[in-house]
């Protein structure tokens, strides 16, 4: 009934909850890093055989998204020192109640899909899919850029955990690829943040408006 | 072959970052060249690639390769001329010179000649991958190797392009990986062994289960068409296509849709294969549909040339869209309208490039009467409009003439007249904003006569004084000057011509690679 | 039966020992000695001792309030099985009927506190009586997740005996939230930093306090023993979730001891949060209070899939 692989997941899914209410910047980052570093240890937990390449393979992956992403990040506010709020688009508590909703819906889901039965956890494909809508969320209902890199960041941490449900077999190398494109596509978003602090002195985007129809 | 294709622009692109932008640019053609014969050679020879579980020979696969190398062949030796004038031009501008802005372009031309260098590996590893997840990562890779292209201008505008274009595609190409993790989970459900590969899935893909299937291909569609410049999620794509310089327009408009498209083309191979080809085919005619109708409204009150050529691209993407939906003979439409609208449409954004430096600006209502001002880009620049408008001889014609046929054949006559009457709108569009471009009057009218002179004495004065960094004041190019340069104006001209030929001889072996793509499609009946 | 009334005086009369505990943690952390540990029971007496002084203004609803604040604390302690022993009253839906009654208590404070016509109480009354409905969101988040655990609506089900609540077993980390949402109900409904600072003395900021300043003498002992004792009555819940383990035996000195200890836990956690955590500003207050209704809608919400 209680697998200990969903005790770890219910502290992503908390983070998730957490990240919906979250008004400052630093607090988002390490939440988003907290969250990663949980989701890259799942698969340790769902995995029957263990090899020590896969557990080589995990510890780079939660180096990866739970410590040199969000310190990249972390060290980017530092530098460029911008303003601490994630500007909402949508209320905190609006957010906070649409997180919950949110996680109703998504148990709701994963009782109409046919899981594979390779998977030994129930709250894997629920906790997935909130974490990636979570971040969906956070991209678009927050209008500061750095709050939308760390929802991107959420969303791939989404994606990676539903990764994990189907059986893992040899796929390290591409999973390895997915990362790389993950932090390269998180480098470029930083240089571009800084390009926009120098171009409006600001990474509201807001200011991003001049081209429409 | 294969790795050499991948690997070789690669180390050249990091190379460029390092050498001076001189060398740099002849790398570029170089290594244009190297890969176009080495395309050729892979056409030829067709090897098994190495990591068979990832990477394959496939016909559609090495159709868009091709078409790949060419235009970036020609796109390379464009760019000689271009970057040299853009260089020009923007140190010719007094604010520039103050604010630092055209040093800044210079440095960001070494970037340039990377990022596009690394691009084309990307695409190139697009086309030969076949395992689903390395397809999303060298889709995703495309993605972040152009995003510095369409920065090169350092503006305000280009950089809102940029992060839109990072964003949005980031985002939507996550959908793509979602959607690929489903098919993956498909087999798992279906209990399937076989690498997750397309060509593996296609074999199999009647054991796969379908609603898992089904829901990863609406997720791929979703991501791969957010790319691929599909209505509704096709924001980016104007601002990105007008905002980058002309190459790199010409590049993303002509080939990077194609690699995006070419994902959605191997999935939707999986699903006829699973007999889902009715689901998939209507969820493929409805974005095509919407994108056509989309890009028509868009045209008709567009005030940007370069906008202009990005929402016509929309539209064709719609137009592919729509007849892989149907299916059988709108699939060999497709793939036609696919290789003329590459050739085509890099040919008009080159062109816009001339136009770009030519009149310093890219509102329509500032050109006007180009014929007599640039004759050499107007006559590319009509040809081209001619040929992605769908005149006749042009392929884009018989492309959408086939999906037509075929729709009609399949029954769908409701969404055949409205494909119809779209394109009827947007030619209309087209075809009145190209009257004001090409014969409308002009404010430059009255300098043709005596500018060249008076303006090569500044130019040649410039020269000297750049390295004083004395302020002279504004110079805008010498329109008729900037075409005297063959490489400005040639690859236009070949583009079209390839795309003429195409129409009227086609090689054996390339009709028989576009066959093989349709023949999982229902082939042609 | 005599046990369990033992247990419920046992408990009203270390309650105000309890609380004392608290003061003493915050005077640990601020390297201070603190007051004596009996302090509470000294100011009781004191209060006692003296009269009451009643306002000319106002009305027998200002003596009513504390008696029935203190009454309905009381009463409401009589339906909680102490250490996990059978209390003194039980029938289905107590829970809900003990909710209510120290809605009640809290109604009359708040009535006796406009009775004064003082617009600082009147403040105080607003904030009592906005904060605590959050709360009850919260409760009942709790009872649905309780409910759906047992299959029953009284304390007497959860708290009882050896097991008190199967969560631990079934869905250990929505355990985890569940104790975190009732700590901050706690926090809440007894007045805590960071909700109310009971310790301050500017009366802008205060909560309950303010709304007591007009009482003096046994008035105030009586709300001061009842807020006491409906402090005692939620750490005696968070406890019996703390300490799942086996309960045989209910006045072995080593279950005692171990029941006790659970409870300074609780009262300590308050203390230690009082000491590392500043008041929040009023409108932060909400977001904390809904912190912990988020938190029991999850915890029910993952539960629901655990138990399926």
């Amino acid at each position: 009934m209680l697998y200990s692989v969903d005790t770890v997941l219910s502290f992503a899914l908390l983070a998730s909850l957490f990240a919906l209410g979250s008004s400052r910047l630093p607090g988002l980052i390490k939440i988003v890093g907290f969250q990663g570093i949980v989701v890259s240890m799942v698969p340790i937990f769902i995995e029957h055989n263990i090899t020590s390449s896969a557990v080589t393979f995990y510890m780079f992956t939660m180096t990866i998204r739970g410590i040199i992403i969000p310190l990249a990040i972390y060290l980017l506010i530092k530098k460029i020192a911008i303003r601490r709020e994630v500007q909402p688009i949508i209320g905190y508590h609006a957010s906070l109640f649409a997180g919950l909703m949110l996680i109703v819906a998504s148990s709701i889901i994963n009782h109409k899909l046919a899981l594979p039965a390779t998977t030994n956890s129930v709250l894997l494909m629920p906790t997935a899919i909130t974490i990636l809508v979570t971040g969906m969320f956070i991209l678009m209902a927050r209008r500061n850029a750095i709050a939308m890199v760390l929802g991107y960041l959420m969303m791939e941490n989404g994606i990676y955990l539903v990764g994990t449900t189907f059986s893992m077999g040899t796929h390290h190398i591409v999973e390895f690829g997915i990362l790389l494109d993950v932090l390269a596509g998180v480098m470029i978003m930083a240089i571009m943040l800084e390009n926009m602090k120098q171009k409006f002195d600001d990474v509201d985007t807001a200011f991003l408006s001049e081209l429409k129809e | 072959m294969v790795k050499t294709l991948i690997i070789l622009p690669f180390i050249a692109g990091i190379i460029a970052f390092f050498i001076p932008k001189k060398a740099g640019r002849k790398l570029l053609v170089a290594i244009g060249l190297i890969h176009l014969i080495a395309s050729i050679l892979l056409w030829v020879e067709r090897p098994t690639p190495p990591f068979p579980d990832y990477f394959a020979i496939t016909p559609e696969g090495l159709l868009s390769l091709l078409v790949i190398s060419l235009l970036f062949f020609l796109i390379s030796i464009y760019s000689q001329g271009y970057l040299k004038a853009e260089e020009q031009h923007l140190l010719s501008d007094h604010e520039n010179l103050i604010s630092n802005t055209g040093i800044e372009t210079i440095k960001a031309e070494k970037i340039f000649i990377g990022s596009i260098l690394i691009f084309l590996s990307t695409m190139t590893m697009v086309t030969l991958s076949d395992h689903i997840m390395v397809m999303w990562i060298a889709i995703e890779a495309t993605t972040l190797a152009s995003a510095p292209l369409i920065y090169f201008h350092r503006t305000a505008a280009s950089l809102e392009a940029t992060w839109k274009y990072v964003i949005i595609c980031s985002v939507g190409i996550a959908m793509a990986l979602l959607g690929s993790i489903f098919i993956a989970i498909a087999m798992d459900v279906g209990q399937v062994n076989a690498p997750v590969s397309f060509s593996a899935l296609t074999s199999v893909a009647k054991h796969l289960d379908p609603i898992w299937l089904k829901t990863g291909f609406v997720f791929i569609l979703v991501g791969y068409g957010t790319k691929m410049g599909l209505a509704p999620m096709h924001t980016w794509l104007p601002d990105a296509h007008s905002e980058a310089p002309s190459p790199a327009s010409a590049l993303l408009s002509g080939v990077l849709l194609n690699c995006a498209y070419l994902g959605i083309f191997k999935t939707n191979k999986i699903m006829h294969e699973a007999g889902l080809g009715d689901f998939s085919g209507n969820i493929l005619m409805t974005f095509g549909l919407i994108s056509i109708i989309a890009a028509a409204t868009f045209i008709l009150k567009q005030t940007e040339y370069k906008r202009l050529l990005a929402y016509s691209s929309i539209e064709n993407m719609g137009i592919i869209a729509f007849g892989t939906g149907i299916g059988g003979m709108g699939v060999y439409g497709a793939l036609l309208c696919l290789i003329h609208h590459s050739l085509i449409k890099s040919s008009l954004f080159l062109t816009s490039g001339n136009m770009l430096l030519g009149y310093g600006t890219k509102l329509i209502k500032e050109t006007g009467n180009m014929v007599k001002l640039m004759p050499k880009s107007f006559v590319a620049f009509f040809a081209g409009f001619a040929g992605i408008a769908g005149f006749p001889p042009f392929g884009i014609f018989i492309g959408e003439f086939f999906i037509i046929m075929a729709a009609f054949r399949s029954g769908h006559f409701v969404a055949a007249g409205i494909f119809i009457l779209t394109l009827c709108i947007i030619f209309a569009g087209f075809s009145n904003q190209m009257m004001k471009i090409s014969f409308g009057p002009s404010d430059h009218d009255n300098d043709t006569a005596n500018f060249s002179k008076i303006q090569m004495d500044k130019i040649r004065s410039y020269r000297v004084d750049i390295h004083n960094k004395i302020d002279i004041g504004k110079i805008s190019t010498d329109k008729k000057h900037m075409e005297q340069k063959l490489s400005m104006i040639l690859p236009q001209y070949l583009l079209l011509l390839t795309s003429i030929i195409l129409c009227f001889w086609m090689p054996d072996s390339l009709y028989q690679t576009i066959m093989n793509a349709v023949a999982s499609m229902g082939g042609l009946k | 039966m005599i046990e369990s009334l033992l247990l419920w005086v046992i408990g009203i009369i270390t309650a105000p020992f309890f609380s004392a505990v608290i003061l003493k943690v915050k005077a640990f952390f601020g390297g201070k000695k603190g007051p004596p540990i009996f302090i509470n029971y000294y100011t009781l007496m004191k209060l006692l001792q003296k009269g009451s002084v009643y306002s000319t203004s106002t009305t027998f609803i200002f003596k009513l309030g504390p008696v029935i604040s203190l009454g309905a604390a009381l009463t409401a302690l009589m339906f909680l099985p102490i250490f996990g022993h059978r209390p003194i009253f039980s029938f289905e839906g107590d829970i809900i009927f003990v909710l209510y009654l120290l809605g009640l208590g809290r109604f009359f404070t708040i009535a006796a506190a406009m009775d004064t016509a003082s617009p600082f109480e009147g403040m105080g009354a607003a904030r009592e009586a906005f904060f605590p409905i959050i709360c009850e969101a919260t409760m009942f988040m709790i009872l649905i997740l309780f409910y759906k655990l047992t299959g029953h609506l009284s304390l007497v089900n959860y708290f009882e005996g050896s097991h008190p609540v199967y969560l631990w077993d079934m869905a250990g980390t929505s355990m985890v939230f569940i104790v975190i949402a009732l700590f901050i109900v706690l926090l809440t409904e007894n007045s805590r930093v960071p909700v109310d600072d009971p310790a301050t003395h500017l009366e802008l900021t205060m909560i309950h306090e303010v709304m007591v300043l007009d009482h003096s003498g046994p008035d105030l002992a009586f709300i001061e023993l009842g807020s006491f004792t409906k402090l005692f009555f939620y750490s005696t819940m968070i406890s019996s979730l703390i300490l799942p383990f086996q309960r045989e035996g209910i006045f072995s000195p080593y279950s005692l001891l171990l029941g006790f200890l659970a409870i300074i836990v609780v009262y300590g956690c308050v203390g230690i949060m009082e000491s590392i955590v500043a008041r929040y500003k009023m409108d932060k207050v909400q977001k904390f209070i809904l912190t912990s209704f988020a938190l029991a809608f999850f915890a029910t919400v993952i539960t629901m899939e655990f138990i399926k």
